[in-house]
């Protein structure tokens, strides 16, 4: 046990130390202002930010890509807040909760105070996912290393269905409709165990399969330009913001919710494809049920701000425990991180720790460094930040598409990933106009190839017989989790038809 | 702050409730379609799933896997299409598919902007580019797009356009050495 904190502890100062040269402190300070800024800019968000940039970090090193996809990670969610505040829309899907208090602060004139609390909460929820991920991660490797095909395709199909569960709310079967969509996209091209061509009706370039980033690209990128700029909502940012930093008593006093938001929004993050905005709805909705000040929440009070700010920043460390350990990400935005380390050759996994000792505290030292300029820069760009989101979303949005385009072309050099990406964007606004979340097509996509080999190869192994896995723990506990999920998904479905037909067969023709 | 008594306030009321009313049945109809297709794409997954080649035992075939989807898809496009009858779907559908909402559909300012937009879109990605310089397929399209959506005055879309071509087109081939489309 000794022994093993000791070459842990080694490790972890030896990544850190790495992390400290003055080209990554430099690399890490801008990505993390961008972040900040993409973040503030309401239609801008963390997830588009990193489809739009992964591929433009191939050409870089690993270290100097890592620190500025997870700096723009970082800022991109704290950004969020600065616009939720000051003219309640939230910049990025993560601060919508933030905006039911930071509004109506910032109406009374504490949108400076506001601003304060999310950016010192969102530090103490780095603080909390930091040590959360740098003590679970070991022992989560251990478990991952039991894990055999049967369990590899029940947490496949486990990932995607509780992602639908969780980013439909009442209507989970549009997550899951979405999340096996998902999967039938990655069944596109050649099959992996016998290189059959599947579903690529005779054109050459499917045989290749849809590529993870275009795809990424289509549905974070183009079809958020399409949905930002269908209609023309005019904005006013308030007047003055007042005071910035809170007083050493108000922040000591948010340190309890800051330790249940944290908590939940690492709980949150470790669930596959939940993401930011969960984790900072649900700790807020347990915050305002369970605080002393719960009944404060929504009219203006500091707590509210402060429970939302740090779970959604929580979350990134709890997103990165599974993407680090079974390479199944946590959120949208860790999705795109993860396609990152793929392109670098880093396959995360059980054997992560073997191949790459050290990683898990690169990760953790890059962002604990990111944190601690996100506090810096978060105070500094309050006051500016008003001139920034005067920049008209019509301006802005059409710019983006450009940069799709270079983002989908960079990683293969080929015209028809520009088109891919077209496709799924065009598919994503269809989609999200009828409700179907994106989360779940994403992790489909990323988690389909898994699924499917690791099915055929356990039916393989045990001959087409479903007995083994009766003497796998892990993989009953799964089994039992996506029946669950099913049972669940269900009967919310029947309900959520039960009480919409209601009110139509009352109501007078 | 509104009033609730306020008469501006309740007609703005009014006006929410109207567009989620009609956003609600517009979602039930489309959910029984999508519920439809969802069946028809299913039963073809599954049809092109049999005709994959089984080379040791069906277990591992390149088509196992797919076929399931397949399944899948039909379960789901049955629970989606029955959920949404029940809620009213069909007479939603019918309400919709006439002639006078088609009507309103193609005046209404959101489709109009999304149909200007894709097309913008389509002639960026499919007509300009590989057929004119990037930079200049980009400051077509930017000034097209900023025009029509009247993102500022004209001068200014044609100064943001030139410059912002030129500068994307600069930073990624100078610095990340990316090559352009």
């Amino acid at each position: 046990m000794l022994e093993m904190f000791l070459q842990e502890s080694t490790l972890f100062w030896t990544s850190f130390s790495s992390t400290l040269t003055l080209l990554n402190l430099t690399v890490i300070m801008v990505a993390v202002v961008l972040g900040i800024i993409i973040g503030a800019i309401p239609g801008l968000t963390a997830t588009m930010a990193l489809a739009l940039l992964i591929n433009l970090t191939y050409g870089v090193e690993f270290d100097v890509a890592i620190s500025f996809l997870l700096g723009i990670y970082v800022g991109a969610i704290m950004g969020g807040c600065y616009s939720a505040i000051m003219i309640n829309i939230p910049g990025t899907p993560a601060a919508a909760a933030t905006a039911l208090d930071g509004f109506i602060l910032a109406k009374q004139g504490k949108g400076g105070l506001a601003i304060g609390t999310g950016v010192i909460s969102s530090f103490m929820g780095m603080l909390v996912g930091i040590v959360m991920l740098v003590f679970l991660t070991p022992f989560l490797y251990k478990i991952a290393l039991k894990f055999g095909q049967w369990e590899f395709f029940l947490l496949a199909v486990f990932g995607v269905m509780i992602c639908g569960n969780l980013s439909t709310g009442t209507y989970p079967i549009k997550g899951w409709i979405v999340g096996f969509l998902g999967f039938f996209t990655a069944m596109i091209g050649l099959d992996q165990i016998y290189a059959f061509p599947r579903f690529t009706f005779g054109y050459l370039q499917l045989k290749g399969g849809i590529s993870l980033i275009p795809a990424l690209i289509g549905v974070f990128g183009i079809s958020e330009i399409l949905i930002v700029l269908q209609e023309q909502i005019p904005y006013k940012i308030l007047g003055k913001i007042g005071r910035i930093v809170p007083s050493w008593k108000a922040i000591r006093s948010l340190i309890p919710t800051a330790i249940r938001s944290g908590l939940i929004g690492v709980g949150i993050g470790a669930v596959p494809g939940a993401g930011e905005d969960i984790g900072a709805w649900v700790a807020y909705d347990i915050g305002k049920r369970r605080s002393k000040q719960g009944a404060k929440y929504g009219t203006g009070c500091l707590e509210g701000v402060a429970a939302a700010e740090t779970a959604n920043n929580a979350v990134i460390g709890g997103a990165m425990i599974p993407l680090l350990t079974l390479a199944i990400p946590g959120s949208p935005p860790s999705a795109m991180f993860l396609a990152a380390i793929w392109l670098h050759g880093v396959r995360p996994g059980p054997m992560l720790p073997i191949e790459h000792p050290g990683f898990l505290y690169l990760i953790a030292s890059t962002i604990f460094l990111a944190s601690v300029f996100m506090l810096i820069y978060g105070l500094l760009l309050a006051k500016p930040m008003a001139t920034i989101l005067k920049i008209k979303r019509e301006v802005l949005m059409p710019i983006i598409l450009p940069l799709t385009v270079i983002g989908a072309f960079a990683g293969g050099m080929r015209s028809f990933d520009i088109k891919v990406a077209f496709a799924f964007g065009i598919f994503g606004y269809i989609l999200r106009q009828l409700d179907y979340p994106m989360a779940p097509l994403v992790l489909g996509i990323i988690l389909g190839p898994l699924a499917d080999i690791s099915f055929r190869q356990a039916l393989m192994q045990s001959r087409g017989s479903l007995i083994p896995l009766l003497g796998r723990p892990i993989g009953l506990i799964l089994l039992a989790a996506i029946l669950l999920i099913i049972y669940s998904g269900i009967r919310r479905t029947l309900e959520y038809s039960r009480e919409q037909h209601r009110p139509n067969t009352l109501k007078p023709e | 702050m509104e009033k609730r008594g306020d008469p501006l306030f309740s007609i703005l009321l009014i006006k929410v409730d109207n567009y989620m009313e009609e956003k609600n049945n517009f979602v039930v109809a489309a959910d029984l379609i999508m519920g439809v297709l969802l069946i028809l794409f299913g039963g073809s997954v599954v049809r092109a799933s049999l005709k994959m080649k089984v080379y040791k035992t069906f277990l591992d075939a390149p088509g196992f896997f797919p076929l399931l989807l397949g399944i899948i898809f039909i379960i789901l496009g049955t629970i989606i299409a029955v959920s949404a009858i029940r809620r009213n779907g069909y007479t939603q559908m019918k309400r919709i598919f006439t002639r006078i909402s088609f009507t309103e559909l193609f005046k209404s300012i959101r489709f109009r902007r999304v149909t200007a937009l894709v097309a913008l879109m389509v002639l960026y990605i499919f007509i300009l580019i590989g057929r004119v310089h990037f930079a200049l397929a980009t400051a077509i399209y930017l000034f097209l797009t900023l025009f029509y959506l009247k993102s500022t005055t004209i001068i200014k879309i044609i100064i943001i356009s030139i410059i912002t071509s030129l500068a994307i087109s600069g930073v990624f081939t100078m610095f990340f050495h990316i090559p352009l489309p």
